[in-house]
């Protein structure tokens, strides 16, 4: 047989009589199975191919023996293995080798959730009704009335019931085969051998995800021998977990992933990065010398909804586009859904040193709660802008800051268009503080939206209209 | 085939346990039960008695062996008229490409100029990832680190990549095990409670010397705690990755820039190294837009010799952390404590920011380093020499460049959002450097607060007054 090792090295370094015989119990199911396991690999000619997934429990030297791609999952996750080498290599046959306690208890959640997604892998589970490998506790397969080493007086009603993966995992979508098989005489072992041969089948033509459950000899933890172990199994286990097909689809192979594309071009459309010749060629403008620092902290503050967001943004993506350097800092979370929705924006000369705004320069004020939380933040001789249309009883406000009352909802109101508030408070922005040059964020929202040409023009009305606001506001009485 | 030409089997006596399955077997009778034992193995093998068999192989389909009962063709050296078939022959060549043996490289890949994107930290890492030519992401939802795997969602789809929302943390980094143990790039996003549930895989990759990157924008703790910054995951990112002898390079960015550069490094250093890579940011850094600029190049990953790749050329490869001989296991950890030493020699990564002349040394990194920045230069326009020391490797810490600059250091304050790991880190790196330090002093937020540059110039200003 090819798929075993011809010496098995990794079983104490081959020494002896380990480089040919398992470190299994004599007459272990799990040593049937992988005769079985190794003979389709044969048969089916996917040597080369299969990458084996050992689990942890008995099964967990399986890389001692299997003369193919191995992997070693820890306790529970060898389905998540399989999943990822799958999806690595679509071309490899990976199959998943767990036994009860790894596959029904710690790694249910991987089991069931694997099984669901349905990419085709294969999985065989040996289910013994009881753990090995730790020496012979209650596992999550044990039969009622059971002795196991957690359970001396045997599995009783308060320790749960058996639990039967194959008809669990038939009744999900995700699958395209699950049987159960058994190994306690000749007639169930060709059957065995010829599950284990069609789960591979379906994965090596991508028809979908298979299940075999084996159930299987632990003639040491039963404290049996081998034959007593198969007459339990035959006896006492098949009448629990019933034998046969469980599910059986015919399904067209379908999983064909294409082979993942490295090019610059399409990467560089995905992420939105627009190639361009003078990256460098243009200088930022001077810092306009009438602002108090070279690094402007604004705060947006509103309700969720009100479009501070979106303003922040389009303010830092307006400076960078200078040459500047800009942050914004948005409140996330909870408060982002309904309450005050807050952004901090940070626009700098060179670099931006702090980005969180806890004293801004400047204050925009959608709703009273954010006027009134964030005014006396405002570092001396600040600048707050707010709704008057919305804020119609504003706060006592510091003698030291200047204060823009401008109706950003009735003008936005007034072109058609409540939700533009946010860009006419960009435009009050622009003439109450003339940071970025006059028509840089105009620019921005022709960027911006240059895939739905049909509103800018409301977008430009209404950053206007909210500048000519506050320039109406700066003339002398 | 006729049953007289069928051949029989045959059992060499010291690979058979004894364990007579194949004796209800065999429906002729040929198998009973042994009466010596071998000296060997000190069992009982059974006996083989072929008049009658008739070559059906239910007695080697019993057997749980591989060595045990098998057919005489296979027996070495024997010369018979039975010749098994190259399963190549009845079934073709396989259609995988088989790589040559070792590594195949990876393929750089230049870009052209682009203008600056003004992009989130988390999207920034993101696409600093598929720069480095990952196309395989899983994850879980967990604020705020959600957006970077959110992006990935819509993107790899495209680029014939993969994103897995799996069923838990636990699920998703025996994801990457399995991806990154295939040889590919791989990576996640999480915050800090989803990174203490994948520690358990941490541990494995590490063990098994799996790459892969793990983002972890930290969030406020201890337990569910709440979803703004904090920096308190430093303990378990450097000294804590799961049970074992575990340790990965920790990279710490402070701008949404360094959110795609480091993570552009960290699926080279995990592949260098063959060892998970940290990138810890905080959530503020996840959140945060800002100017990014791209590479010079991108990269088509190669595939590496040791890979589980699933063809002929990596057959022999193997990835486990089991080692049962406690001499194998300790030659492993041996071997790993090689690697730390090599990643502690060669990768340590520091920004000085005015350090050359530095009495005050503030020590920061993360989004804090920002504010501590913002300190550093006022408390300089206030007259104190005061610079900035911050690691962008956490682990290994960058001492010695800390090193250099401690002669001249008369006092260090270490600004954190958190109550001290990243002071024991400095204060690890310095005992182990048998640097005597001067006095620390700190500036500690924590529950979402990051230290505000005030509160760090105060600290920075208020015991020059007294020393003074």
């Amino acid at each position: 047989m090819n798929a075993f090792y011809e010496n098995f090295q990794r079983h104490s370094h081959g020494e002896g009589l380990k480089a040919h015989s398992t470190h299994y119990c004599p007459g272990c199911g799990h040593g049937v199975v992988h005769r079985d396991l190794a003979a389709a690999i044969d048969e089916l000619g996917i040597q080369d191919q299969t990458v084996l997934i050992s689990p942890v429990g008995c099964a967990v030297f399986a890389h001692y023996y299997f003369d193919v791609g191995n992997s070693q999952a820890a306790h529970g996750r060898a389905p998540a293995v399989a999943l990822g080498h799958k999806l690595a290599h679509p071309e490899a046959v990976v199959i998943s080798y767990q036994g009860d306690g790894d596959l029904a208890s710690i790694g249910l959640a991987e089991t069931i959730s694997i099984a669901q997604m349905g990419v085709p892998i294969t999985v065989i589970f040996i289910n013994n009704a009881v753990y090995g490998m730790t020496g012979g506790q209650l596992a999550p397969t044990s039969l009622m009335g059971q002795k196991t080493t957690t359970t001396p007086e045997g599995r009783g009603p308060a320790m749960g019931q058996p639990l039967k993966m194959a008809e669990l995992i038939a009744q999900l979508d995700g699958p395209v085969y699950v049987e159960r098989v058994a190994l306690f005489d000749a007639r169930e072992r060709v059957k065995a051998r010829k599950a284990i041969r069609k789960a591979l089948t379906n994965q090596i033509e991508g028809r979908g995800y298979s299940f075999v459950e084996i159930i299987a000899e632990c003639p040491t933890h039963l404290k049996m021998t081998p034959q007593e172990a198969e007459e339990w199994v035959k006896t006492k286990m098949a009448p629990v977990y019933p034998l046969g097909v469980k599910k059986d689809l015919t399904v067209e192979p379908w999983f064909k992933p294409g082979a993942p594309v490295f090019e610059p071009t399409p990467l560089l459309e995905l992420i939105g990065a627009e190639p361009s010749a003078d990256v460098d060629a243009h200088a930022p403008p001077a810092w306009p010398a009438h602002l108090p620092a070279r690094d402007i902290a604004i705060k947006l503050a509103g309700s969720g909804g009100d479009g501070a967001q979106t303003a922040a943004l389009l303010l830092t993506r307006a400076a960078i586009a200078q040459g500047y350097d800009a942050t914004d800092i948005p409140s996330y979370g909870p408060e982002s859904r309904g309450g005050t929705s807050y952004a901090d924006v940070h626009l700098a000369e060179h670099e931006v040193l702090n980005p969180a705004a806890p004293m801004p320069h400047v204050l925009v004020a959608f709703n009273a709660p954010s006027l009134s939380k964030f005014a006396a933040m405002v570092k001396k001789g600040g600048v707050i802008l707010y709704d008057s249309t919305i804020i119609t009883a504003p706060p006592l406000l510091p003698a030291h800051l200047r204060v823009y009352p401008v109706p950003f909802t009735r003008i936005a109101t007034e072109l058609g268009r409540p939700v533009v508030k946010n860009v006419v408070a960009l435009g009050a922005l622009q003439a109450a503080l003339q940071i970025l040059p006059e028509d840089s964020v105009v620019d921005t929202l022709r960027h911006v939206l240059h895939d739905k040409p049909a509103v800018l023009p409301l977008n430009e009305a209404a950053f206007a209209a909210g500048r000519d606001a506050v320039e109406a506001l700066l003339l002398p009485a | 085939m006729s049953a007289s030409v069928r051949p029989k089997p045959y059992l060499e006596p010291q690979y058979c346990k004894g364990c007579l399955r194949c004796i209800e077997a065999c429906p002729r009778d040929c198998i009973t039960p042994g009466s010596a034992i071998n000296p060997a193995t000190g069992l009982v093998p059974v006996e083989l008695h072929l008049e009658n068999c008739n070559g059906c192989t239910l007695c080697l389909q019993a057997c749980p062996e591989p060595y045990g009962l098998r057919l005489e063709t296979d027996r070495a050296g024997l010369e018979g008229e039975f010749v098994l078939e190259d399963p190549a022959k009845l079934f073709g060549e396989k259609c995988v490409p088989n790589h040559s043996e070792g590594d195949l490289p990876d393929d750089r890949r230049a870009l052209p100029d682009c203008e600056p994107l003004v992009l989130k930290g988390t999207y920034a890492t993101a696409i600093g990832a598929l720069l480095a030519g990952c196309r395989h992401v899983f994850g879980y939802p967990i604020t705020p680190s959600t957006e970077g795997a959110e992006l990935m969602a819509r993107i790899l789809p495209k680029l014939n990549g993969h994103f897995v929302h799996a069923v838990s943390e636990v699920a998703a980094v025996n994801m990457m095990y399995g991806a990154g143990g295939a040889g590919l790039p791989c990576m996640t996003f999480t915050s800090s409670p989803g990174f203490s549930l994948m520690l358990e895989g941490v541990s494995y990759m590490i063990g098994a010397e799996v790459p892969g990157v793990f983002v972890n924008m930290m969030r406020g703790g201890p337990g569910l705690g709440n979803i703004a910054p904090e920096q308190t995951d430093i303990k378990l990112a450097c000294r804590g990755l799961g049970h074992g002898n575990t340790h990965a390079i920790v990279l710490t960015p402070s701008t949404p820039q360094e959110m795609l550069d480091l993570a552009i490094d960290a699926f080279a250093l995990a592949f260098r190294y063959r060892n998970p890579v940290i990138l810890l940011g905080d959530g503020y850094l996840g959140q945060m837009t800002g100017k990014v600029r791209l590479p010079a190049s991108m990269i088509r990953p190669g595939l590496p010799a040791w890979a589980v790749w699933g063809d002929r050329a990596h057959r022999h490869n193997l990835i486990s952390s089991i080692a049962l001989a406690e001499a194998d296991l300790e030659d492993h950890n041996e071997h790993l404590n090689r690697k730390y030493a090599a990643i502690t020699a060669c990768e340590q990564r520091v920004d000085c920011y005015r350090c050359r002349d530095a009495e005050v040394l503030v020590v920061a990194c993360n989004t804090p380093a920002r504010m501590a920045k913002g300190a550093v230069e006022t408390a300089r326009e206030n007259g104190v020499k005061a610079g900035l020391f911050r690691p962008i490797t956490l682990w290994p810490f960058p001492i010695d460049a800390l090193a250099e600059i401690m002669p001249g250091v008369r006092r260090i304050v270490v600004v954190e959002a958190g109550p001290g790991q990243l002071e024991d880190e400095l204060r690890l790196a310095l005992s182990h450097a048998n640097i005597a330090p001067p006095p620390i002093d700190h500036v500690r937020r924590c529950g979402g607060n990051l230290p505000a540059q005030d509160e760090i110039l105060a600290t920075l200003l208020a015991r020059e007054e007294v020393l003074s």
